[in-house]
């Protein structure tokens, strides 16, 4: 009995060192993306297009001679499982970079991880400020403060508002985002015309209360933040209670097909601060949103453009470092520079490896996402 | 003063919500003696069948009665297979059972329907009007309306038929109610077509009105409803409608007027520890 199970052993030693002697011939770059859970949508979102981004680098010769092996783990948006798969990625896929395509939480967790064993990191969309604490994590989205004070940009300047209102969630994201927005309003020294500001807790799907709120206190503009399962029923709410002169505008978190699916027309005029234009002129753009519809007949959304261009900021640096280590990629993520990606022309990293590039305005109208605006003024887009 | 009013009327339509999904439950408690946890996942299976039944008939006709009688079968089930050769054993045990089941119901859902979040995209045919300048949406008087039919047909069901009579005896004792001739096995069956029935019919109605069903669903409910049977007295059906329509009035208030940064899920567990405290027996809890 004991020398089958010490056959057995030796046998898997084996089978597990030619595994990875195999794997050798390609280069691998780990993902981590909530393919269960309630954050299922995006975690195939951001599967498919990283998918699409590895077929198109393998394509076209691969990197560095060698082509690229996508290691991917479902995580279910949840920090207790994202943990275990990063030693997985790390220590037994060898991977020599990391895709966080999933939520703050599971990606914030896994972070320092990566950090301490010299693998760069590039978040997708993940707005937690500590993630990019290390010094191999970068940010490819957008904080909450840079969201909140474009926001407020578009608010005061775009639509002229006279008197606005801010309702966010409870949570830290929320938190950052008001900090955005009332920094921008004190700055421009309009403070007084924030009428209300209303917090929400993060399972909230019945805004009627709110609303009634906010249709008393009767601003021009709304910045409503939230998921599109609370603005997508919030803005169905609105429109059944009578609430149609004013504007609602949003953030990257309603930035899914499915805010119209559950908005139906009250979703029309809904303009969200986003990093994807579906309108983008560029072959690149285009050519990733038909690839994308023939391929699942649904619409690609920010979360799968993030990633995409999360991963071929990596590919992108282990081309110009020649190199698969941690160090020489970070370094060449650290001095990308304005870059052509999906999410728009991608300036660059500042010192705190966040990242500089235009804010997308989108607005919803009959139930597609079409192109607004642009805010690239530096002043409003530095994180 | 009309800014008032209409939360008030929100908070009603919450809490008529609320009482749709405790009702259940409070019903099997005061039969059984069983905290049915697994009501929750019947009222998300209950949102899946008719959303599944609407887009293959594409009226609500079919979809709601369809859903539950499904749900009426499952809940049945449940009782025949699950919790009957289980109340021999102390009354954890069939709770334990009720939580593994729960979660096992979310798991059937999300595996057959897929873990997205789906739209309900049915309308339901009520109309909207203004009084005294407080408008009020079709889907208030949806909400309003479903829930007084279902409470005036229970207050019929359980206090002018007979039926209803064998029901409150078998509720009160078993044994007894057995022994006078009362055939409590069809009594606990009927208790969870009921129950059940109704959490079908709450499922599909907060499907549409927040046009999603999704499998955690049944996730805040399963949580909320016991805190709302203990408010309400345990097993008391009146006391969970009245601890319901407290609560949503209550979350309401407390959103509306004082922006508390409080997670409003909350309020119904400091309810139920005051309601501990003082009142153990709920507020229209007997013995």
């Amino acid at each position: 009995m004991k020398v089958k199970a010490l056959l057995l052993s030796v046998l898997l030693v084996l089978g597990l060192l030619c595994g990875s002697a195999f794997a050798a011939d390609t280069i691998k770059i780990g993902l981590l993306a909530p393919l269960t859970g309630f954050a299922a949508a995006d975690g195939f979102s951001v599967l498919e297009s990283v998918k699409l981004a590895v077929e198109k680098v393998n394509s076209t010769g691969g990197v560095l001679g060698k082509q690229v092996e996508l290691v991917y783990y479902d995580d279910a948006a949840d920090a207790k499982q994202s943990v275990p798969l990063a030693h997985k990625l790390i220590g037994q896929d060898k991977i020599v970079a990391f895709v966080a395509g999933s939520y703050s939480m599971p990606s914030r967790a896994v972070a320092p991880i990566f950090d301490e064993e010299e693998i760069p990191l590039v978040a997708a969309y993940a707005l937690h400020p500590d993630l990019t604490n290390g010094e191999y994590c970068f940010r490819n989205g957008f904080l909450g403060t840079t969201e909140g004070r474009v926001a407020a940009y578009t608010a005061l300047e775009l639509f002229k508002a006279k008197k606005v209102s801010l309702i966010t969630s409870d949570n830290d994201f929320g938190q950052t985002l008001s900090e955005g927005f009332t920094g921008y309003l004190k700055k421009v020294g309009r403070e007084a015309d924030l009428v209300l500001h209303q917090t929400y807790p993060g399972s909230e799907k019945d805004f009627k209360v709110y609303l009634s709120k906010i249709k008393d206190a009767a601003p021009d503009v709304v910045f409503f933040s939230g998921y599109y399962f609370q603005t997508g029923p919030g803005l169905k709410q609105a429109k059944e209670m009578g609430i149609t002169n004013i504007r609602f505008i949003g953030e990257q978190g309603a930035d899914s097909p499915k805010t119209p699916e559950i908005a139906g027309d009250a979703a029309d005029g809904f303009v969200i601060l986003t990093n994807l234009d579906r309108d983008d002129k560029r072959a690149n753009v285009q050519e990733f949103l038909k690839d994308y519809r023939e391929r699942h007949k649904i619409e690609p959304d920010m979360v799968g453009a993030s990633a995409y261009d999360a991963f071929m900021i990596i590919i992108d640096a282990i081309k110009r470092s020649e190199s698969t280590e941690g160090k020489k990629i970070r370094d060449a993520i650290a001095t990308i520079k304005d870059y052509d990606g999906l999410t728009g022309i991608i300036q660059g990293f500042d010192e705190n490896r966040e990242v500089l590039k235009p804010v997308q305005l989108q607005e919803i109208k009959d139930g597609k996402f079409r192109h607004f605006g642009i805010v690239d003024d530096i002043e409003l887009i530095k994180p | 003063m009309q800014l008032l009013f209409e939360q008030l009327l929100n908070g009603l339509a919450i809490g008529s919500i609320y009482a749709l999904i405790t009702l259940g439950l409070a019903l099997v408690y005061g039969i059984l003696g069983i905290l049915h946890v697994a009501h929750a996942g019947v009222y998300a299976v209950g949102a899946y069948v008719g959303l599944w039944l609407y887009s293959l008939s594409g009226t609500l006709l079919l979809a709601i009665p369809g859903s539950m009688i499904v749900c009426a079968a499952l809940g049945v089930a449940i009782e025949r297979f699950v919790y009957f050769p289980l109340l021999k054993y102390p009354p954890y045990v069939p709770l334990i059972s009720s939580i593994a089941l729960f979660l096992g119901l979310e798991e059937v859902c999300r595996i057959v329907a897929g873990p997205d979040l789906l739209t309900f995209p049915a309308h339901l045919p009520f109309p909207s009007f203004t009084v005294g300048g407080v408008f009020v949406s079709s889907t208030l008087t949806a909400v309003y309306s479903v829930t007084a039919i279902v409470l005036v047909f229970l207050w019929f069901v359980t206090t002018k038929t007979e039926f209803g009579l064998a029901m409150r005896a078998a509720s009160q004792d078993m044994e007894v109610a057995s022994s006078l001739g009362v055939d409590s096995q069809r009594v606990v069956d009927a208790t969870f077509v009921i129950g059940s029935a109704i959490a079908a019919l709450a499922g599909i109605l907060v499907g549409i009105y927040y046009n999603q069903v999704y499998p955690t669903m049944g996730a805040m409910p399963a949580y909320k409803t016991l805190a709302l049977i203990v408010v309400g007295g345990m097993g008391s059906a009146p006391g969970a409608v009245l601890a319901s329509i407290l609560l949503g009035l209550g979350e309401t208030l407390l959103i509306g007027f004082a922006n508390i940064p409080m997670p409003r899920d909350a309020l119904a567990f400091i309810a139920m520890i005051v309601v501990l405290m003082w009142k153990p027996t709920g507020l229209l809890g007997r013995k």
